[in-house]
């Protein structure tokens, strides 16, 4: 199964919310979307779902053009960001009002329900309304309905948002089992880089509704075709050095290496990390930051150093990669 | 116990002008206390409530007042439901429709049923003159025993519905869009997001609306007086009328205050009844739906 979005544009009077995207999702890949807020990610997501209307282009799934089809019949599994359950319902009432109104007999409810119920383990909460629920529960909830649905794509907007840290580390491995080892395309809306990474195959990284770049996360990680997506991907933010040409220079705190000699800088803070630390400098070049073995300590002077290999060139102008 | 605390001024506000007043109207349904008694309180344990119980125009009153309220809510909330839907679409300038929709609700009841009983005028008013130039023929709204209640119930419509339009808007606003969306996604059409969503979910906010209403309607005064004065032949005189009758006008505060004691425990009947009814519909409505 695949998802193609081909030159897809949205506008709204007379803002466009995404210009020209092009996107291949394949057979069990997860994208994530990844960029800021109002970079297009969740429009363009509702476009897939049928929730809005692309200005121009085409959606295609498994190779059939789905423009003028209506949002039920695309068979998406979506999950919002809200979780968006139904407040008046009880667990099994919500996961089995789609299938009434699809047409399921009672008995057959019944049976897809409780074997979902059991998958999500989720079980002892059947009667249970979702405000009786913890959040990671209503997550569960929510993932229940989007499996039920048995889609064609599976459409997650910020599914871990509403969840604090440690949970979102838990649910990680779940819903990796559950929704991305299908072979359903899976389009991961998300503005944690972490979480991109984490989660998907490929990520794509949207700005002002275009298209920055798409690739793997190592690949958006080691040469990012523009600035932004170098200072989008990776933490703690790419180091970006004075320099009196047309070029812009970039490097990353942890490719700059603390030496006996060097360019010299003062230290100005520190950050204790655990395994690491996060060092705030002033060089000749600006102020950079260094990741580092967190056992050593420096006195106010440090000389540090970089292959220039490492480096990344963006052209000042366009912000696009030179090297 | 902190909370005793602070509730305490709430409550004693509440005890001054809703439990006193049921205290003083108790104690006063069981004395006389007229201009025939010249004023003074006489005890007469239980004479107000046995003349209550064999009074015909009490009776017409209860039944006049429960049909009155029963008709123009019912009325008011099916058609506040449909505003309210309306007004909650992304129509053009939706914040003027919103205010002036709400027009009616805003003049004062005085002003707006002199306005109606203008309208429902015969021989002259506009009503009369149009059903006559289109041929319908000749009606004497106001002075008909058998219409004349219909006249009161269509000008409480006209105005208090935009109230309950606009309580229910707020609850039309309190639904999340991603419910609909997601129901959409699920299959559901727009009747079936209607009943399966937003009826359910705007249940707290009709209860709410009903209560108000009830409340109000059993109460009418101002309205009646104004279009009809009770009459004709008594036929649209409420409880609060006759009360204010035995009152104001035969100076008879004993038995007003039994009128009014009576209206009440009529008012907490009739919302018991109202409740009973609504669980059984709604029971109902989860099954058939």
């Amino acid at each position: 199964m695949t998802l193609q979005l081909i030159n897809i544009s949205r506008r709204v009077k007379r803002n466009w919310i995404i210009r020209n995207l092009n996107l291949e999702v394949g057979d069990g890949e997860c994208i994530a979307l990844l960029g800021p807020s109002g970079c297009g990610k969740s429009s363009t997501l509702r476009i897939i779902a049928g929730l809005d209307k692309p200005t121009e282009g085409q959606l295609l799934i498994n190779g059939k053009l789905v423009n003028n089809i209506s949002p039920v019949d695309r068979r998406v599994g979506m999950v919002f960001q809200s979780y968006a359950l139904f407040p008046h319902l009880s667990v099994a009432q919500n996961l089995s009002l789609g299938l009434k109104v699809r047409g399921d007999s009672l008995t057959k409810q019944k049976e897809k329900v409780s074997s979902i119920l059991s998958i999500m383990q989720l079980d002892e909460y059947s009667e249970r309304l979702p405000i009786q629920l913890s959040g990671g529960q209503r997550q569960r909830v929510a993932l229940a309905r989007a499996l039920l649905r048995d889609p064609y794509v599976y459409l997650l907007d910020e599914p871990m948002s509403n969840l604090d840290a440690q949970l979102r580390e838990e649910l990680r491995p779940e819903l990796r089992r559950l929704i991305l080892s299908g072979d359903q395309p899976v389009v991961y809306v998300t503005h944690d880089q972490h979480e991109a990474m984490a989660m998907a195959n490929r990520i794509a990284v949207l700005n002002n509704g275009t298209l920055e770049q798409i690739g793997t996360p190592e690949e958006l990680y080691k040469k990012p075709s523009s600035l932004f997506v170098a200072r989008f991907i990776g933490r703690p933010q790419i180091n970006i050095l004075r320099s009196s040409t047309n070029i812009i220079k970039a490097i990353r705190p942890e490719d700059i290496q603390i030496k006996a000699e060097g360019i010299r800088c003062r230290l100005l803070q520190k950050e204790w990390l655990g395994i690491n630390q996060l060092i705030y400098l002033e060089s000749p070049k600006g102020h950079i930051k260094v990741i580092c073995d967190s056992r050593k300590s420096f006195s106010d002077s440090i000389y540090v150093d970089w292959d220039e290999s490492n480096e990344h060139h963006f052209d000042a102008y366009t912000n696009k990669r030179l090297n | 116990m902190i909370y005793l605390l602070l509730i305490t001024p709430a409550l004693t506000l509440v005890l001054i002008v809703f439990g006193f007043p049921i205290v003083r109207y108790s104690w006063l349904s069981l004395h006389s206390y007229s201009v025939l008694t010249g004023l003074d309180v006489i005890p007469n344990t239980a004479a107000n409530w046995v003349r209550l119980l064999n009074d015909d125009r009490f009776w017409q009153d209860a039944i006049q007042t429960i049909r009155f309220s029963t008709l123009s809510v019912s009325i008011e909330l099916v058609l506040a439901i449909a505003i309210a839907l309306i007004l909650h679409q992304k129509i053009k300038r939706r914040g003027l429709v919103r205010a002036l929709s709400l027009l009616p609700w805003a003049l004062p009841t005085t002003i707006m049923a002199l306005g109606w009983r203008w309208i429902f005028n015969t021989p002259y008013g506009p009503l009369e003159n149009i059903l006559n130039t289109i041929g319908v023929g000749t009606f004497n709204f106001l002075g008909d025993p058998r219409y004349a209640w219909l006249t009161t119930v269509i000008a409480d419509v006209w105005k208090t519905t935009p109230f309950i339009a606009l309580l229910l808007l707020a609850g039309l606003q309190s639904i999340p869009k991603d419910l609909y969306e997601a129901f959409k996604l699920e299959g559901g059409n727009s009747n079936q997001s209607f009943l399966r969503i937003t009826l359910p979910l705007l249940e707290p906010y009709i209860i709410l609306s009903l209560l108000f209403r009830i409340a109000q309607a059993f109460g009418v005064f101002d309205l009646i007086q104004v279009m009809t004065g009770g009459g004709p032949a008594g036929t649209t005189e409420s409880l609060g009328l006759y009360a204010y009758l035995n009152a104001m006008r035969f100076l008879d505060f004993g038995y007003s205050a039994t009128v009014m004691l009576a209206s009440f425990i009529l008012l907490v009947f009739y919302c018991l009844m109202l409740w009973i009814l609504l669980s059984i519909s709604k029971r109902i409505y989860e099954l058939i739906i």
